[in-house]
């Protein structure tokens, strides 16, 4: 499936910005079942871009700075991702939880598809009991641990309500727990701690959701900004497969991803420092279609 | 003559007895001054009998006179949360180590550093003792010090680690051990330098006759290391400070001062084409090195922690391209995790193919299989701790569990955490600390220590410091001692039998460059001199204004109506300036008088003032002598007492007096004192600009329209300028000639042309950023008032014209914070970050 998709980012500030700098993670990933066929990133004030690599999890991360004066920044990605991912295994197949738990903790490597990275509490996914017993309803001992992983994603979807009110980036995970609302960001953050309580590797995907459902299907919810899910590790032979605790479903071809990481702190879409005082008001706006070829 | 010395030396020997005998080390660990056998150690008894010789009354002495220099050098601390730095708790007697154990111990510190700088290129590396199975992944991805950016990094300068701490103490067999290793900034090595500084002006004569290794060399080679890694020869290094509010402030401070580094905080710095460099009043300045004391993940908010403050965007990228060196590499700080001690052993002899000369406390991963079982099975056996984080994951605020001395389901609650999180927690053996003696009231008592010992990287390898930090717990039981309440700190003398020779921070054998200019002055530097020149000026004003209040009350019965009306004035305006609150009953001048020097609650108040005028010096603490900061600390205590109880008049007058006796003091100590070219006219602009716009207030409010022979008097007590007014004109004051003195004449050191006049001449003075000669803003302000000022007609000023005039001051103030202090105008800054997203 080819993509289209076309990511705005403005920030409007109340008081004259003198200078920015930011890094910008917004190109889709080019693996895992993507290929990115062309992408581009446009700045208002126009900037100059002072570096493009590829970070630690293989994100592509651009860095800019704008030295003119603004009140408005905006940011424009426009790319055209090919996505073509093969079904995940079936979850009777894959190793005994406590196999993957133990092989994780036995990594002997520091690349970054070790799951090595993904086992320890992070900046936004603190490890807690009581987000570790609502995982353990669904590990019992010996089970298939894409089994335990897929009815976790189900439960949290079944479980939590999503209320774009009930949190913001700044709210602790354990408050989106107790109150089991939240968005995909507090979701997917939910997950990882739930799996890596139990010792599982889980990481933490950025990404995009095609903004019209297919024909026949429901429209998938976080369709209208940037989307947020989760990736777990099933062991070596299976490697990291994706889960969307949002909207209860393995990943497929309707979602693109941009960046992985431990969690947000690590695939936040835009860093940047700015010089200048006073508050500042952002508005997003994504479009994912099927490209017309 | 010889009779009494043997009668002296009879009492030394009998009181080292008495203590010896009363010393009483507990048998579980060993202890420094008492050996396995029961007998003292030959180097502390002749220590001790040193010590005796003096005395119990010239002990006392002693010890006392280097608390007080501790107080008076400004040596202090932080505890974590508290406000108020805490004065430092340097125990009286040092750690003493003889030569042959030192050897040994330092060879173990050097191996262990070299160790560690190999298994950091290792990890930030290939990753090759990983791949082999010597370094389990987990060990190293567990850390919050693993920072993901620098992998694939090659260090500028060639290596990881250039300075490297590691706590220890001895373990039960009297053998040193590794408690702690510490290698993303290790603090305390500016203490121990502090501490020798006291000790040995307190006890001179035993430092001489104990022979005890100078720690300057150590500090010379690592200047010198750390400068020869720069790219370019005569490097900026700057120490990178959180800032004030750091635990440590302090001792950044001394140690930026001694080395000659910059202290700088993230604010001065900017990266700027791939470089980064140093905000100065003169520019942008490259830095080629920084030794940090930031922690990694503070270090560059655009790749590590957004939220950060402390750092510079961009700083990773700069070190990436090679362009900075960084003392110690951002990540480092992963090797101080304890589950990599548990593999030291086979790591040195992978790394180094070399046994550990020193080991550390003994540990198990619970990472492992393998230890874990083992762990498990004899839960009892073992302290549990985090293998990663200084608290127990999942314990909340708990640092250790021992297993022998658990509830059943704090039991089982540790046992499901191991088995489900092994790589979280690590097991050590249940020892305690080894002992050695303190002074305590008076007598040699036993307490556990941890030493610290610092290693620095040279060129020929690793060099070791001489001595150390260490500290020393009060509680007899300790397992482990920070510098929370209670802990003292010693100074460590390590003893020698080959002769000392006399070292400084001078290079030897070289013909040092003349230098006279400091480079030049940080911003952020100038920002805060100019505040305190601004505050001590403004405290100045204010005491002024009370003392002319006070001594005008103190005769009030004899005071006619118009000499009230001048009181209520004076009154009045200290409200103005917010020094005394204005909701006081009924105007009483006697309560506003006492809380405008006072009140620590009035923003404006004399009190108030030196605060903020102390809380900038703190902040280029590293550029004021110690003088300077003891007067200024002179005042707020004095000033802090004077508000803590009720005084009469003629008390508060006194009160006032003294203060102002001290600012002069200080005034004169800044000018004589202070390095031209390290910042002094800054400190002078700030009190020139404060002290003209204070005198267009005072002309204002005392020579305006309906002034009066009285209030025209006390312009003059405010100008301190009554005895050259009265040998000029013989008649009483008269508004001309008055208004001349406070405004107009250049010879009145009080006088606005006289500030303008010296504000002129320092900005014509201070560099310039263009090269076309064409005059920057802040020049073209003073030009225009100083030459007003110097042709204007008493006879013809009015009060709008003060009023204009004070507002021009007010703009020229703000003009030379935007030429020198801004820190938008060169380069994109981060002054005051935000987060976009």
């Amino acid at each position: 499936m080819i993509y289209d998709i076309a990511h705005h980012t403005t920030y409007k500030y109340d008081a004259p910005v003198a200078s920015a700098r930011c890094a910008m993670r917004l190109i889709p990933r080019n693996d895992r079942g993507q290929t990115v066929l062309s992408s581009k990133i446009e700045l208002s004030p126009s900037a100059e871009f002072i570096s493009d690599r590829i970070d630690f999890h293989g994100n592509r991360v651009c860095e800019a700075r704008i030295l003119e004066p603004h009140t408005r920044l905006r940011i424009a990605l426009a790319a055209r991702v090919d996505v073509e991912r093969p079904p995940p295994p079936a979850p009777a197949l894959t190793p005994a939880w406590e196999i993957v738990r133990n092989a994780a903790y036995a990594s002997d490597s520091l690349a970054a598809s070790s799951p090595a990275h993904y086992i320890f509490a992070s900046r936004h996914a603190p490890l807690f009991d009581t987000a570790t017993d609502y995982a353990r309803e669904s590990f019992a001992p010996g089970r298939p641990i894409l089994e335990g992983a897929m009815e976790l994603t189900n439960r949290i979807h079944a479980d939590f309500a999503y209320d774009p009110e009930a949190t913001h980036i700044a709210t602790p995970i354990v408050q989106a727990f107790d109150s089991r609302r939240g968005v995909c960001q507090d979701f997917a953050h939910i997950m990882i701690a739930a799996l890596r309580g139990l010792g599982l590797a889980a990481s933490y995907v950025s990404g995009y959701l095609r903004t019209y459902a297919a024909p026949g299907q429901a429209r998938l919810e976080g369709a209208d900004s940037t989307h947020a899910w989760v990736s777990v590790w099933c062991g070596p032979e299976f490697g990291f497969i994706d889960l969307d605790p949002t909207n209860a479903m393995a990943v497929g071809n309707d979602h693109i991803a941009i960046a992985i990481g431990r969690d947000y702190a690590d695939v936040s879409p835009i860093d940047g420092v700015i010089l200048g005082a006073g508050n500042q008001d952002l508005d997003v706006s994504v479009d994912v279609k099927e490209a017309a070829i | 003559m010889f009779a009494e010395r043997d009668i002296e030396t009879d009492q030394a020997s009998q009181r080292v007895a008495a203590w010896i005998a009363d010393y009483a080390p507990t048998r579980d660990a060993p202890d420094e001054l008492i050996h396995r056998d029961g007998r003292p150690s030959a180097h502390w008894r002749q220590f001790l009998e040193s010590l005796a010789a003096f005395g119990d009354a010239g002990l006392e002495q002693r010890f006392a006179a280097a608390g007080r220099r501790i107080d008076d050098m400004g040596i202090s601390y932080r505890v974590h949360g508290e406000a108020k730095e805490r004065s430092w708790p340097l125990g009286r007697l040092p750690l003493l180590i003889p030569e042959s154990e030192w050897r040994e111990l330092a060879a173990g510190v050097a191996q262990r550093a070299e160790l560690l700088d190999r298994i950091l290129h290792d990890i930030y590396g290939d990753a090759r003792l990983v791949a082999e199975g010597v370094l389990p992944a987990a060990a190293v991805t567990g850390s919050p010090n693993f920072i993901r950016p620098m992998c694939g990094v090659t260090p500028p300068g060639g290596r990881w680690l250039r300075f490297y701490a590691a706590d220890v103490g001895r373990g039960p067999d009297g053998n040193w051990r590794v408690l702690g290793d510490r290698a993303q900034a290790p603090s305390g090595a500016g203490y121990a330098l502090e501490n020798r500084l006291v000790l040995s002006r307190a006890l001179p004569s035993l430092y001489r006759d104990m022979n005890v290794e100078r720690l300057a060399p150590f500090f010379r080679d690592f200047r010198a290391s750390i400068s020869r890694a720069a790219q370019r020869v005569d490097p900026r290094i700057c120490l990178l400070t959180p800032g004030p509010w750091s635990e440590t402030y302090s001792e950044q401070a001394h140690l930026a001062r001694y080395l000659g580094f910059a202290l700088v905080e993230g604010e001065d710095l900017v990266v700027s084409g791939g470089k980064l460099h140093v905000r100065t009043i003169a520019g942008l300045k490259r830095a080629d090195v920084i030794w940090r004391r930031v922690d990694a993940d503070w270090c560059d908010p655009l790749e590590q922690n957004a939220a950060s403050r402390l750092g510079v965007a961009g700083m990773f990228d700069a070190i990436r391209k090679g362009a900075v060196v960084v003392a110690n590499m951002p990540g480092a700080g992963v090797i101080e995790s304890r589950a990599l001690m548990s593999l030291m052993p086979e790591l040195s002899k992978r790394a180094l193919g070399e046994n550990l000369k020193l080991s550390n406390v003994e540990t198990w991963w619970c990472g492992r299989e393998k230890e874990r079982r083992q762990v498990l099975d004899a839960l009892n056996e073992y302290a549990v701790v985090g293998a990663f984080a200084d608290r127990l994951p999942g314990f909340g605020e708990w640092r250790e569990a021992l297993g022998g001395a658990l509830s059943g389901s704090e039991r089982a609650r540790l046992i499901d955490a191991i088995d489900r999180r092994g790589v979280d927690y690590v097991a050590q053996a249940p020892t305690k600390l080894s002992t050695t003696p303190a002074w305590i009231d008076g007598r040699l008592s036993p307490r556990p220590f941890v030493l610290r010992v610092f290693a620095a990287a040279t060129a020929e390898g690793w060099t070791v410091m001489p001595g150390g930090f260490c500290r020393i717990s009060n509680r007899p039981d300790a397992r482990a001692v920070s510098m929370d309440a209670g802990a003292q700190s010693s100074d460590v003398w390590v003893l020698t039998s080959r002769p000392i020779t006399w070292s400084t921070l001078l290079p030897s054998g070289e013909d040092p460059p003349i230098v006279r200019a400091l480079g030049n002055l940080p911003s952020r530097a100038a920002d805060n001199l100019f505040w305190m020149g601004r505050y001590l000026e403004r405290a100045e004003a204010t005491l002024r204004i009370v003392r002319t209040l006070a001594a005008r009350l103190i005769e009030l019965q004899h005071i006619d109506l118009q000499g009230r009306q001048s009181i209520e004035r004076l009154a009045r305006l200290l409200i103005a300036w917010g020094a005394a609150p204005d909701d006081l009953p009924d105007l009483n001048p006697t309560r506003i008088a006492l809380a405008a020097a006072a009140d620590a609650d009035a923003y404006g108040s004399a009190l108030s003032v030196v605060r903020n005028a102390k809380r900038a010096a703190s902040i280029v603490r590293e550029r004021l002598s110690y003088d300077v900061w003891q007067l200024v600390g002179r005042i707020e205590a004095r000033l802090t007492r004077a508000g803590a109880r009720a005084v009469t008049e003629p008390e508060t007058l006194e009160i006032i007096e003294r203060s102002l006796h001290t600012l002069a003091a200080l005034s004169g100590l800044i000018d004589e004192n202070f390095n031209r070219v390290a910042g002094w006219s800054f400190i002078d602009l700030g009190r020139r600009i404060e002290r003209a716009i204070g005198t267009c207030r005072f002309a204002r409010q005392f020579a305006g329209d309906e002034a009066t022979v009285e209030t025209l008097d006390a312009l003059l007590d405010l100008l301190d300028s009554q005895i050259t007014y009265r040998s000029r004109y013989i008649a009483g004051a008269a508004l001309a000639p008055v208004l001349d003195m406070a405004m107009l004449d250049p010879f009145n050191p009080r006088s606005v042309a006289f500030q303008a006049m010296r504000i002129d001449e320092h900005l014509a003075a201070l560099p310039s950023l263009r090269s076309d000669g064409v005059m920057e803003p802040p020049r073209r302000l003073s030009v225009k008032l100083r030459a007003e000022l110097e042709s204007e007609d008493a006879r013809r000023l009015d009060a709008s014209m003060i009023l204009a005039w004070e507002q021009r001051l007010m703009t020229l103030a703000d003009r030379i914070a935007e030429r020198y202090f801004s820190h938008g105008a060169d380069g994109e800054a981060n002054s005051q970050p935000s987060r976009i997203a």
